[in-house]
């Protein structure tokens, strides 16, 4: 429940953030490629460990290995996205290179899902699938580090998102240096999508949806009530994906994944219907 | 000594392969309203946004001279700035003290005060509380003046403030930009192709020819030596 309520409130909070960086109302924690990122690296990881022959390691071994993967690969985008920032002045430009080294991640992963073999590969996809069940103890509690820094990075970058929402050419009109701000922004978005993926899986939709969900309900688009109110809604959102996801009276438990995704595509097509909505 | 702005040797554009005006040397006061003037694509904006610090000069400097050195130097207001919606016009203007404002843009109440006197100032106190993307253009351009004010700079420069705007929108906002400049002694520069307007209002013209040369003076002196008549 803890999990879920952190990675609820992380994606959310990282959307609406990407959301307003790049003015893009369907903007999410993967359009930066940082999801296909992560699932590269935990795509190298398991089937590269079972190349090795060490399909025998402790589970522990497999899961910290996976997370940690996923961290790396994240991050490995990130900083070719910071490396990229430099020399494109513009936000649209990163958006498509973030999609491009998206698609790429995935085509990486397909050719090494081709090469490997069966047991390897279901690892690879019950991680796609998204689960919280197996982040608990340490686990959880880096996994809450993690977050809750990026959170409060967050809460940091409310008074620049506001600017940035009107422009960057204005917001350096006020003697912001909007490279660092930029900067700022993806270190959260990352620590925040990066440690989720890692520990949950990607877990799409909460991060588009949420943020405008919060924008319908409350009708403000100023940062000091979007980023608490969608940090409280992706908490909820969440939360009741992971009680839908159990079950009740069930044994089995669906992934994660599909349940925000059901739940996500129907907001995301109101929003696209009322198109006053999108408009950031 | 009135605090003025030094410019210098100055080269304009996007890149250096690209030089849209060469060797530009004038000096922009406080206390006086400047138009500039040119055909279209010749860089007024270009010339704005390298002054205002936006984009970086290709060569040569704007220095300024005798100007307090805790405050921003120049506000911007851009041709079609940007709104964002769902803010309340409050909110936006209030974007504009950022400098002064808490971690979180929150106003305190010398603020709220300054941002009060400044919609009034600019005729738009009755929309406080409307969401930005429900005004109409010409309404929308004073909100960015009023942002622009509130950042209390000794500058301020517009491109193209009454471009969107109807007959009487055009004649109140150059007349709040007069006024700003008489009474509050701020140096206003902005680009229009407004010639009568201009013509009426401003101390200063400067002139930007398609031969790529800039004429500096008052618009009695320029016309005297025909140079307005360049513009046609």
């Amino acid at each position: 429940m803890i999990t879920a309520l952190l990675a609820g409130m992380s994606l959310a909070v990282c959307g609406a953030q990407m959301q307003t960086l790049f003015r893009n109302p369907l903007a999410d924690p993967y359009v930066l490629g940082i999801s296909s990122g992560a699932g590269l690296g935990v795509a190298f990881f398991v089937m590269g460990s079972s190349w090795l022959g060490a399909s025998n390691a402790p589970a522990w071994l497999t899961n910290l290995g996976t997370a940690a993967f996923a961290w790396m690969g994240a991050l490995a985008v990130m900083l070719i996205i910071v490396a990229a920032s430099k020399r494109l002045k513009s936000n649209m430009t990163l958006l498509i290179l973030g999609i491009m080294i998206g698609s790429a991640g995935s085509a990486l992963i397909g050719l090494i899902q081709y090469f490997s073999e069966a047991t390897a590969l279901k690892t690879y996809v019950l991680w796609t699938m998204g689960s919280f069940g197996n982040v608990t103890g340490n686990r959880l509690a880096i996994m809450a580090i993690l977050c809750i820094t990026g959170l409060g990075i967050s809460f940091i970058n409310i008074k620049d998102l506001n600017v940035l929402l009107m422009g960057e050419e204005y917001a350096k009109s006020l003697g912001i240096h909007v490279s660092r701000v930029r900067n700022r922004i993806f270190l959260a978005t990352t620590l925040l999508a990066g440690s989720v993926t890692a520990f949950c899986g990607p877990i799409g939709f909460i991060g588009i949806a949420v943020p405008h969900i919060a924008r319908m309900l409350f009708n403000n688009a100023n940062h000091r009530v979007l980023i608490p109110a969608s940090a409280i809604l992706g908490a909820g959102m969440m939360i009741l994906a992971d009680i839908i996801s159990q079950m009740p009276g069930s044994q089995s438990v669906l992934p994660v994944n599909t349940v925000a995704a059901l739940m996500g595509i129907p907001v995301i097509i109101y929003v696209i219907f009322k198109n006053r909505a999108v408009k950031l | 000594m009135i605090p003025f702005l030094d410019i210098s040797g100055l080269y304009i554009g996007y890149s250096k392969r690209q030089v849209l005006f060469e060797n530009i040397n004038l000096q922009l006061h406080c206390g006086k309203i400047t138009g500039i003037l040119g055909p279209n694509g010749i860089g007024k904006s270009t010339l704005l946004k390298t002054i205002a610090g936006l984009l970086p000069p290709l060569k040569g400097s704007v220095v300024p001279e005798g100007f307090p050195k805790d405050r921003d130097l120049c506000a911007f207001v851009p041709a079609q700035p940007w709104r964002a919606s769902n803010f309340s016009v409050e909110d936006t203007v209030s974007t504009g003290r950022y400098r002064y404002t808490n971690w979180l843009g929150l106003e305190n109440p010398e603020g709220k005060r300054i941002i009060e006197g400044v919609l009034k100032k600019t005729g738009i106190s009755h929309l406080a509380g409307r969401n930005s993307a429900d005004l109409s253009d010409g309404e929308f351009h004073r909100v960015a003046i009023a942002r622009a004010l509130v950042q209390d700079t000794p500058l301020i420069l517009l491109d193209e403030p009454t471009a969107f705007l109807d007959i009487a929108n055009k004649q109140a906002t150059v007349l709040l930009l007069k006024k700003l400049a008489v009474e509050e002694n701020k140096g206003i520069l902005f680009s229009t192709h407004d010639l009568s307007l201009a013509l009426k209002h401003c101390d200063l013209f400067w002139i930007m020819t398609r031969d790529k040369n800039l004429f500096y003076g008052t618009p009695a002196e320029l016309n005297d030596r025909g140079i307005i008549d360049l513009l046609y």
